[in-house]
């Protein structure tokens, strides 16, 4: 398949003899190759052969719509440059500002993961102690269903004339976003608790601390990472506007510039790194959610 | 002779609850006597809502006594205590621990992990659960559960084990079977047991005594003294006698509710 693709690109005429590279090449060998490496595996496994089965068509789907889009644009102009750059230059455009992508692509990790572990922090904190006590949810309770329904990018503005940094700023937004589902769902998770969890506990003589943190903790885990992961997919959205709008670095900030310059190529390239780095850090997630959550019915293994 | 531990004393209690309108309060117990010596086995029968959850729940000390005193060898109790064990009807396993760490808990929780530890092992291959140490909880049968639960209350040794319909939910085969291991673990620890349940067959196979309550308030009717050795025939007429009058008893206690209604 990529090997027909690979050729619809080699041989059909271009439009206006636009200039190519290989790296698209490449790129469709690779993925012929790694698709081709699957298949000699699943002669040795069933269960990869199984696997590859089912998932044949889309990488079929997958590599044709490729094929479909350089048609469109590289081949035939029915999609127009500037706005619709063919494969091939997103790939040089991406592969020219590489560094600059990967500083990009660091800084905005930083602001993430100090946004999201302040915020996720401090969502425990209130979350687990309004759970356990009636005084603590009597004040929290009113403060997260005022602030809660707020969509933390509304701060924006304010923050950008406040703050003293916007780097700070920007992490006091993407805390607060990750702040409101962290709160709530710790808290419901341990309003949810059984009541025959903590006696038992009582009756085979834990105190206060290890009701907290051997009985409380653990059960309300479920809920707490239910609300980590929408709080990952607030953050990310906040993540993007803060660095679109005001902080000068970072993936957001760099689709911004290259808009600029009027670089679609590099623009597309931004989101497709976008697409891969935020699948990396989601996927990091729920590795770490099903290690801790192995226990749960659903997950063998 | 030694003075054992073990000894529950009840004392006219009476237990009211506040309902849920606020207006109106519930008579869960009303003068309840009991005396239970340390190592006996007594049972408590009566239909579902008699209150015979709540008693034992004032003598595992998860409740309070509206009136009168409940006293745990010469010492009233207040509060929960691991002398005083509970084996729930069932889900009250720990979900995130595995079987070995589930049993291990009270023994972490009183400091006593270190010296303890292959007793967790022992109490695991004597319920036949060795291959299922490091299962979780969700895995296992319904019956098993309820060994590790029988199992982890165990662990921490306590003078008397409280079991509030452990085997209520399970199938009657199984049920017959965690029977004779209670009776077995009994015989091997000597603690004092009282068990609840509405299972008639279940008190007289089991118990060397018998308590039937009657529901609102909850009062006890009646007190049974049953001396068949063990293991006992559930098909004898000894049994079935006992049988009769206990279920004679029950309906006795709901005509008795009935007119009580009027």
């Amino acid at each position: 398949m990529a090997v027909i693709v690979t050729m619809q690109y080699k041989i059909t005429p271009n439009l206006n003899n636009a200039a190519t590279t290989d790296i698209y090449t490449g790129f469709i060998l690779l993925m012929g190759l790694i698709v081709l490496v699957k298949f000699i595996r699943s002669l040795f496994s069933k269960k990869s052969f199984e696997n590859l089965l089912e998932k044949a068509p889309l990488y079929t789907a997958g590599l044709l719509l490729f094929a479909l889009y350089d048609y469109a644009t590289l081949k035939t102009g029915i999609l127009p440059l500037p706005y619709f750059p063919w494969p091939d230059r997103i790939l040089n455009g991406i592969y020219e500002d590489w560094a600059l992508l990967l500083d990009c692509i660091k800084n905005s990790l930083i602001l993430l993961f100090s946004g999201y572990f302040a915020g996720a922090a401090v969502g425990l904190l209130t979350g687990l102690s309004a759970g356990l006590s009636r005084r603590v949810r009597y004040w929290v309770l009113p403060l997260v269903q005022i602030l809660g329904p707020i969509p933390s990018t509304t701060w924006l503005p304010i923050i950008l004339i406040a703050a003293a940094s916007l780097f700070g700023g920007s992490v006091f937004l993407i805390a607060l976003g990750v702040w409101y589902p962290v709160t709530m769902t710790s808290m419901q998770g341990v309003l949810n608790i059984p009541k025959a969890n903590f006696e038992a506990a009582r009756i085979l003589g834990a105190g206060r601390a290890r009701l907290l943190f051997k009985v409380a903790l653990p059960a309300t885990m479920p809920n707490i990472f239910q609300g980590l992961t929408q709080g990952m997919s607030v953050a990310c959205t906040a993540l993007m506007v803060a660095e679109m709008m005001g902080v000068e670095s970072g993936l957001g900030w760099y689709i911004n510039w290259q808009r600029g310059w009027a670089e679609f190529a590099k623009m597309y390239g931004a989101v497709i790194v976008i697409c891969i780095t935020f699948s990396v850090v989601n996927f990091l997630l729920s590795l770490i959610k099903r290690r801790v959550l192995r226990w749960q019915e659903g997950h063998w293994n | 002779m030694t003075k054992r531990a073990g000894h529950i004393s009840i004392q006219n209690v009476t237990k009211i609850f506040a309902r849920a309108d606020l207006n109106s309060t519930l008579v869960a117990l009303e003068n309840v006597n009991m005396e239970i010596q340390p190592a006996e086995f007594v049972s408590i029968v009566g239909t579902s809502g008699c209150g015979k959850s709540t008693l034992l729940r004032i003598i595992a000390g998860l409740e309070s006594v509206t009136f009168g005193q409940a006293y745990c060898d010469g010492e009233v109790i207040a509060g929960a205590n691991p002398k005083r064990g509970l084996v729930f009807q069932e889900h009250s396993l720990f979900p995130w621990l595995s079987v070995r760490d589930n049993i291990a808990f009270g023994l972490r929780a009183t400091g006593r992990y270190k010296s303890g530890a292959d007793m967790v092992d022992r109490l695991i291959s004597r319920v036949d659960l060795s291959e299922f140490a490091d299962s979780y909880p969700h895995q296992l049968s319904g019956g098993m559960r309820q060994r590790v639960s029988l199992v982890r209350a165990l662990v921490v040794s306590p003078d008397v084990l409280l079991l509030d319909e452990p085997l209520g939910a399970l199938d009657s085969f199984t049920r017959m079977n965690i029977q004779d291991e209670l009776l077995k673990l009994w015989n091997e620890h000597k603690n004092t047991m009282i068990l609840i349940t509405h299972d008639v067959d279940e008190a007289i196979y089991l118990s060397q005594r018998i308590y039937i309550m009657s529901p609102r308030p909850g009062r006890i009717v009646k007190e049974i003294p049953l001396r068949m050795s063990y293991p006992r025939n559930r098909g004898s007429s000894e049994f079935t006698v006992v049988r009769n009058e206990i279920l004679r008893r029950l309906d006795f206690a709901k005509e008795e509710q009935e007119e009580y209604n009027l």
